[in-house]
């Protein structure tokens, strides 16, 4: 049926319209090819089966892709009167019960995503029903909240196969209007007016390339669609040609007639089958109805489509290469000018846009330039469609007002990476495009905006990284790709990639240099200026900008050949290691303990870790959050392990025998003399190795005791103190020589260490509360954390009453709220944000749960009240509200302005902890900007050449195992700069044991160990913790699952 | 079109240059040279390499200047520590991937890639290698490609496909997999290739040379029991002077044959005797056809690439070749009959050698047909199969002499002028002029018409069908009968006209096809460079030379003349059919 005129066309929309709007019910099923890989079509048989099964009237539809890919397959279910409803996650299990259900009229509850009770097509509106409240409406729901949809107007609403649903929404209207009621030049002129740019990524303005093309003469000219998506995690083009294929249809048709066009050619790569499938269908309608081919619309306007289908090659992106691929040629660019407008397709004009500005065009003419320009931003007007991938917990296609932060785009619509895992970087445009680092993601999206940051628009890939992510990683994989698309004409895209990728391969691989720096700076900026085409010219932007925003992530591959992310294979052992901030060989203490040499597995931990009972309790196990056991079950207990190894070598004693092994072995004097002030575990750590490299170490600490916070903060139930006595004391007899009582600045002078050591260095740790200031913190009975524990630790009485509140989160909060409450104190724990957020060991919390601790979430004291006495007699407390996530994460503590008091005669303020340096200063030494002692990153050197600092007085309040590693470090950098000699590997050996690898997982879940009763605990400190059983230690090792073993298949290409 | 002048400002300094020119040639016009290297004038605008780029104001990145054309008020930069850089960090990276055995190459001190490494002061490999090795395709009896010596930039395509549109090659693969190939990487050999060299020699290094068989030439001169003799055809003389350091088309015949007998050849011939004794059994098959109403238009046959293009590529219309053989091979066959016969010399014991400006005729040798003498002899000398013997033995370019005259130490400056061998380097000013294109029709004119008409011709020079242009014609008035000929050189325009033919709308009588730009004096086996000014000036010394002949016309060729007498009777006589002239073979595109 040929629609000749606006009559008919209006005919046709009013019997359409019973489409969109049946009088009966329909099921609509989203069938992208997301929807179709999530399981839609299996479902859309079920669906089918079913409701011919039971002769039902209930209509079945397939629709496109409605964008929220995480939750596909979603399913509309319509019933006369109500709002649309947009099922998600639908298994063939709900197939029964929704079709039951339309059957008695009754919505569907189970999976409900959202309703829609008006839908705005833009090109016309549809009131489907009011009701069902109880679901939020569709715009409510966060990952549409700040969407805007104008080029997605119609995805996932409508049938994409049938034309008849597209004009009832009020398509081929616009073209009716431009066919009859305007010139060329006036459809120019209104693309000029909306501002409309290039949607493929360099955001070229379209009316002005439309009135160079018109301008141009020629007997033949062509229109092209770019349709050769092809970045990784980019499928905004493939997306909307599969869900909407005639707004591309009448879009290129109103192009073709403004720019004197009757020929056009859609260029789509062959990967994406469906959308060419849909795409067929659509020109087959189109023609079938008088839209296209001859006489339009009776207009005299002749305008035919061709679909060429691309092999798959990103060059043929590039215009020319793209031209050249139609033409029967190899995708290369050629050099411009000319350009296509003047000499294209086959020698003619051509003019080629990118699907989603084609998109954009029905509706500028529908609505108007003026209009089309109010969203948006002055210079990037419209919206644009992202396809948002990678670690974020939303993902799928969404479509933004230009100008929209990239915060709003991760953490808004993406409800950031929905794990306690920090987004690191958003990658925009893909291999073209540049990582920006999660600082900078209040950048507005927009082409200019972007381009600052050193990335691109691009075509709207948007792949979200998290702290998982290596960005060296990340920049060689981007390389990679474009050096595998490149097509190799021209030498800086060619040979420049090639010698990129392979400096790269270089660093993940821990063979890069300094050097290696400047070559990839200078080849970046060599091919980005002189490489052909855009393909070339962009290439260098993920290593630029990687290279320009994580600088530190390529020194640690270069200086200290790790990879923190555990990304890059050769730069690590197994995840467990490589998180371990010791680097403890964990999978050789398993597999030895496995195979029953418990002596060797204890001397495995002893020469990675000095404490290996201590920190095998009160470690936070960074270990076990890469653990891959996970992925199975849980992770593997590392710890518990190398606490049960050593506790037991202790308890049979048979450690002396190892000791006196190690202590044998200590290399020859070398009569160099290091001070090490602070005993904590950095110092300890540092003294531990030093001395067995044959120097003469001298610890000064203030305290009587040596432990540091071991010692005085960690309360006895964790951690007993004979347990942390005998390790201590093997450092003793290891021959360092500990000076106690002894205040450095003010017993003995920074000017005397200086003059009798070669070397010196600082771990004093952080250790000074920070003082919360809040009115009445000054009040009798409000005590510092850090202080009551160590009061405790001194075997004092600490001055608490009966009314406890601890405030802060950390482990100090929960230690002294334990401590508080084994003295028969009522305790509670105040916390501003929520549970999920507090930064103690899981652990601990539960074990403060399990002991009757009360525990407030979402409040922050206001006030310290107090008694006639100055004393506490009550703390007011704001109700906080839980607001957006910020850029680590977390949900933002909001005041909500309602307060209340709970009474307590002491406040234990215990809201975390800073370094208390004021000797060194005093001494001249550089303190950074937040009060930690400055040393550099990777040498630990102090502004002064002989001193160096470590731990928590660098780092700031960290884990004792994270003082540890950085001790270690410092140990063997101390060593070689000391002894110009590598010497540091002589402290270690290799051990004997199987590197086969469990064909099956085994030793069954995660084992715990025993917990002393409740009702033991009570007033008392013995420990919490009894330990592993054997049983339990052997089940728990043999659930280790070897991927520290590699086995190297050779895959060399060709 | 009016040249119109316009004002740029280069490096700062205001000045005036032609108007629609690219920005490096106009920079060469104010005397600024900006380094290039895929770049060639008439051949290649590839735009690869990425060298010659230059800083244009309000341009996002750098420019290349081989393609982008000045504009009024432009301003240029040719130098700045940027393009620096980047022509630095390009050349290495080519460099990276190109072996560095300069020394051991036949294109030392000779290419342009080693020239640009010291111009821009590469000092230091900066760059690993990152391609694998493709093997070398020496399947071509012509030529040699050496992959790992290619830069790609392109200029061999160019040439092979818009100057030839042979399209024997092209590039395949993508990124660093890039290479120039063949069709299904069969190798040059087994290809359509017309084996014309033109890639060789507008190849800036030695990743396409011509097959080298100098060294099989020297142990054969040194073998006492061969008698070596040696033919050189027409543009050699015009093109060796240059390989030796002269100045360009620097006419040099006597010094050649001075050298080559220093070399050691037992005899100093002249193609250029055959080539007046192809005139004669040229000028009168076409008399033939044109009285018996043989096939016309007839296209002349002396270029062995043109022979396989046609073959290749219009094998429907070979009856339309001249069935006889090109001058080298005449003279192979000459040579090993008659003269053996004259001289009473086993004609086993006779090594023909070419000196030839053409990597064809390297192909056109082994042609198996090319073995007249064999069969002549074979009963004679009662000979089996396994005797078999091709008429001329080694070709050489001109590029293979000069290096055999380097190695020799012939010091080719102090070289006394000598004079060729007789008989068979006794020829005529007709014979010269076979290097240029229109030379082989003016020279069978020259002939043709006093045959034909009997009387002398007034004005011999033909000067209609001499100079570059594409496509000649002239019409000739022989005794009445009006008879238009046509003049091409390069495969592109014969390809014109034999698509004329195929659609039967040539209104030719005759047709000259060379296979080279301006014929075999700018052939694939010349010295490098050649340009449109060299190759004007080799044209000039040629003409000079033809100008100094004392006798002008091949039919006046008294050793000719005594061939025919002694040996050969008549021209189209038997043994001019069983010794001079040949048939060819369909081959197809693939």
């Amino acid at each position: 049926m040929k629609i000749s005129d606006l009559a008919k066309l209006n005919e046709l929309k009013e019997k359409a319209a019973k489409k969109i709007l049946p009088d009966k019910p329909y099921i609509a099923i989203g069938m992208g090819t997301c929807g179709i890989g999530r399981g839609a079509e299996v479902l859309f048989d079920c669906f089918e089966r079913t409701i011919n099964e039971r002769n039902l009237d209930i209509l079945l539809k397939k629709t496109g892709c409605f964008g929220y890919c995480s939750e596909e397959p979603l399913v509309n279910i319509y019933i006369p009167g109500h709002p649309l409803i947009i099922m998600h996650k639908i298994s063939e299990n709900d197939v029964i019960p929704i079709i039951t259900g339309i059957v008695k009229g009754i919505m569907p509850y189970r999976n409900v995503l959202c309703r829609v009770e008006e839908w705005d097509f833009i090109t016309g509106k549809f009131k489907f029903g009011e009701g069902l409240t109880d679901y939020p409406l569709w715009n409510e729901v966060p990952f549409f909240k700040w969407q805007k949809k104008i080029v997605l107007r119609n995805c996932g609403i409508i049938v994409p196969d049938d034309i008849e649903e597209y004009i009832a929404v009020g398509g081929y209207f616009p073209l009716y209007k431009v066919l009859h009621e305007m010139t060329p030049a006036a459809v120019v002129e209104e693309v000029k007016t909306s501002k409309l740019r290039g949607r493929g990524g360099a955001g070229f303005p379209t009316g002005q390339k439309w009135e160079l093309m018109a301008k141009v003469k020629g007997d033949q000219k062509y229109i092209i669609c770019n349709a050769d998506e092809g970045d990784p995690g980019a499928f905004m083009n493939r997306n909307e040609i599969e869900s909407d294929p005639f707004m591309l249809v009448e879009g290129m048709t109103i192009g073709a007639f403004a720019m004197g066009a009757s020929k056009g050619v859609v260029y789509i790569r062959a990967e994406y089958p469906l959308a060419v499938r849909r795409l067929k269908e659509a020109i087959r309608q189109a023609k079938e109805y008088g839209l296209l081919g001859e006489n339009i619309l009776n207009s005299g306007f002749n305008f035919d489509i061709d679909i060429v289908e691309g092999a798959g090659a990103f060059v043929c992106g590039e215009e020319t290469a793209l031209i050249h691929s139609i033409e029967g040629k190899s995708g290369r660019p050629s050099p411009r000018p000319p350009y296509p407008a003047e000499r294209g397709l086959y020698g003619k004009p051509t003019n080629i846009n990118n699907v989603e500005t084609w998109c954009n065009i029905p509706v500028v003419i529908s609505k108007g330039g003026k209009w089309f320009t109010k969203t948006g931003t002055e210079r990037s007007a419209g919206t644009k469609v992202f396809s948002l991938v990678g670690k974020v917990k939303n993902t799928g296609l969404i479509e933004m007002p230009l100008g929209s932060t990239l915060e709003t785009i991760v953490f808004k619509i993406g409800e950031g990476t929905g794990s306690q895992k920090r987004v690191k970087a958003v990658q925009t445009g893909g291999p073209s495009g540049g990582c920006i680092p999660v600082e900078y993601l209040n950048t507005p999206v927009d082409y200019e905006s972007l381009s600052s940051l050193g990335s691109i628009m691009g075509s709207g890939g948007m792949v979200v990284m998290d702290q998982d992510n290596c960005m060296v990683d990340v920049a060689r994989y981007f390389t990679e790709f474009s050096n595998g698309e490149s097509c190799g004409k021209c030498t800086p895209c060619r040979e420049g990639l090639a010698q990129t990728l392979e400096i790269l391969t270089r660093f993940t691989k821990g063979n890069a240099n300094e050097a290696d720096i400047h070559k990839l700076e200078n080849l970046g900026k060599v091919i980005k200026n002189s490489a052909l085409c855009g393909l070339g010219q962009t290439a260098p932007n993920p290593v630029l900008t990687t290279l320009r925003y994580f600088r530190d992530e390529y020194d640690h591959h270069m200086i200290e050949k790790k990879c923190e992310p555990g990304i890059c294979q050769s730069l690590f052992s197994a995840l467990c290691e490589n998180s371990c901030p010791m680097h403890m060989n964990i999978p050789r203490y398993l597999q030895l303990l496995k195979e029953e040499k418990l002596e060797d597995a204890f001397e495995s931990t002893l020469r990675d870790n000095p404490l290996p009972s201590t920190i095998g309790r009160i470690c936070h196990f960074h270990c076990q959050m890469k653990c891959r056991r996970e992925s199975i079950d849980a992770p593997v207990s590392q710890g518990d392990i190398h606490r049960y190894i050593s506790d037991t070598i202790y308890r049979e004693g048979k450690a002396q025998k190892i000791y006196d092994r190690i202590i044998r072995e200590k290399l020859p004097l070398t009569h160099k003399r290091i001070a090490i002030i602070g005993s904590g575990p950095a110092g300890l750590t540092a003294a531990y190795y030093l001395v067995r490299l044959g120097h003469d170490v001298t610890i000064f600490e203030s305290e009587s005791e040596a432990g540091g916070i071991l010692r005085w903060a960690i309360p006895k139930y964790r951690l007993p103190l004979e347990i942390l006595k005998t390790e201590i004391q093997f450092i003793k007899d290891l021959g360092v020589h500990f000076v106690f009582n002894t205040t450095v600045g003010k017993d003995v002078t920074m000017e005397t260490l200086e003059n009798e050591f070669n070397t010196i260095i600082l771990a004093v740790g952080a250790h000074k509360d920070i003082a919360l200031s809040v009115n009445g913190n000054e009040l009798e009975g409000v005590l510092s954390g850090m202080e009551f524990l160590k009061d405790v630790a001194k075997g004092n009485k600490p001055k608490i009453g009966k009314n406890v509140v601890v405030i802060g989160a950390g482990n100090v909060a929960i230690d002294a709220a334990r401590t508080a409450q084994r003295y028969g104190a009522e305790v509670t724990v105040v916390y501003r944000r929520l549970k999920s957020d507090m930064p103690a060991n899981k652990d601990e919390i539960k074990g403060a749960e399990i002991e009757g601790v009360n525990f407030l979430f979402l409040c922050n004291p206001k006030e310290i009240l107090a008694d006639t006495n100055d004393k506490v007699r009550g703390i007011e407390l704001m109700k906080m509200a839980s607001g957006d996530l910020d850029l680590s994460n977390r949900r933002k503590p909001v005041p909500t302005g309602e307060s209340f008091i709970i009474a307590c005669d002491t406040v234990i303020m215990a809201v975390g902890e800073e370094v208390e340096a004021t000797f060194v200063r005093n001494f001249g030494i550089k303190l950074s900007s937040n009060g930690n002692i400055y040393s550099d990153h990777f040498t630990f050197v102090t502004s002064h050449p002989k001193v160096y600092a470590i731990g928590d007085a660098v780092t700031g309040p960290a884990t004792a195992a994270e003082a540890m590693g950085i001790a270690k470090k410092a140990a063997e950098i101390i060593d070689f700069n000391l002894m110009n000699k590598r010497r540091f590997h002589k402290l270690f050996r290799g051990f004997d044991y199987s590197d086969e690898v469990p064909l099956k997982p085994e030793g069954g879940n995660r084992h715990y160990a025993v917990r002393r009763p409740f009702e033991e605990r009570k007033g008392n400190f013995d420990e919490v913790n009894m330990g592993y059983s054997k049983e339990q230690a052997y089940a728990e090792a043999s659930r280790c699952l070897r991927c520290d073993v590699r086995v190297t298949v050779n895959t060399e290409e060709d | 079109m009016e040249i119109k002048k316009i004002n740029i400002t280069v490096n700062g300094k205001p000045c005036q240059v032609t108007g629609g020119k690219t920005i490096l040639e106009a920079c060469e016009e104010i005397g600024i040279k900006i380094p290039s290297l895929c770049y060639l004038k008439d051949v290649s605008h590839n735009a690869s390499c990425a060298i010659c780029v230059v800083e244009v104001k309000g341009a996002k990145t750098l420019v290349r200047s081989c393609i982008n054309k000045v504009s009024e008020g432009m301003e240029v930069k040719t130098y700045s520590p940027l393009i620096s850089q980047v022509r630095k960090t390009n050349l290495e990276l080519i460099l990276a991937n190109h072996p560095k055995d300069c020394l051991i190459c036949e294109r030392n001190g000779n290419c342009e890639l080693q020239s640009l490494a010291f111009t821009l002061g590469i000092t230091e490999t900066a760059f690993p290698k990152t391609k694998k090795v493709d093997k070398i395709d020496d399947t071509s009896l012509s030529l040699i490609r050496t992959p790992e010596k290619c830069i790609l930039c392109g200029r061999c395509i160019s040439v092979c496909s818009d100057v030839q549109t042979v399209n024997a090659i092209d590039f395949s693969g993508r990124g660093l997999r890039s290479r120039v190939s063949t069709y299904r990487d069969k190798g040059l050999g087994n290809v359509a290739c017309t084996n014309c060299g033109q890639c060789a020699l507008v190849c800036p290094t030695a990743a396409i040379v011509e097959r080298d068989d100098s060294k099989s030439v020297i142990n054969d001169i040194y073998n006492n029991d061969k008698y070596v003799i040696v033919q050189t055809a027409p543009a050699i003389r015009v093109g060796i002077g240059e390989a030796m350091g002269m100045e360009e088309g620097a006419l040099v015949t006597g010094k050649m044959v001075a050298g080559l007998r220093k070399l050691g050849f037992d005899k100093i011939f002249d193609t250029q005797f055959t080539a007046d004794l192809t005139i004669m059994e040229e000028g009168f098959e076409l008399i033939n056809r044109i009285k018996s109403g043989g096939t016309l238009p007839m296209v002349t046959s002396c270029s062995p690439g043109w022979i396989k293009f046609i073959e290749h590529f219009f094998p429907k219309s070979l009856d339309h070749l001249s069935t006889c053989k090109s001058p080298q091979q005449m003279f192979g066959a000459v040579a090993k009959t008659y003269y053996a016969e004259k001289l009473n010399i086993d004609p086993r014991k006779i090594v023909v050698v070419s000196i030839m400006p053409c990597t064809a005729k390297k192909f056109e040798c082994k042609r198996p047909e090319m073995n007249s003498a064999f069969h002549y002899w074979k009963d004679k000398l009662s000979l089996s199969e396994n005797d078999n013997f091709f008429d001329v033995d080694y070709v050489l370019t001109t590029r293979e002499l000069a290096r055999m005259f380097k190695q020799t130490g012939v010091d080719f400056s102090k070289l006394q002028e000598e004079e060729f061998d007789t008989p068979l380097g006794i020829s005529t000013g007709a014979g010269v002029i076979f290097a240029a294109s229109g030379g082989v029709m003016e020279a069978a004119v020259r002939t043709a018409y006093e045959v034909i008409t009997g009387k002398p011709m007034d004005k011999i020079d033909l000067k209609a069908v001499r100079g570059f242009d594409g496509i000649k014609e002239a019409e000739l008035d022989l005794n009445g009968t009006k008879l238009k000929v046509a003049v091409v050189h390069t495969l592109k325009n014969a390809r014109t006209l034999l698509e004329q033919i195929e659609q039967g709308e040539s209104p030719y009588a005759f047709i000259e096809v060379m296979t080279c730009p301006g014929g075999c004096l700018g052939g694939g086996g010349q010295s490098i460079p050649t340009t449109w000014e060299i190759r004007q000036k080799r044209a000039d010394s040629i003409y000079k030379e033809d100008r100094l002949k004392p006798i002008r016309k091949s039919h006046e060729n008294p050793a000719i003349k005594a061939l025919y007498d002694e040996f050969l009777i008549e021209p189209l006589g038997h043994k001019s059919h069983e010794l001079l002239h040949t048939g060819y073979v369909k081959r197809g595109v693939y």
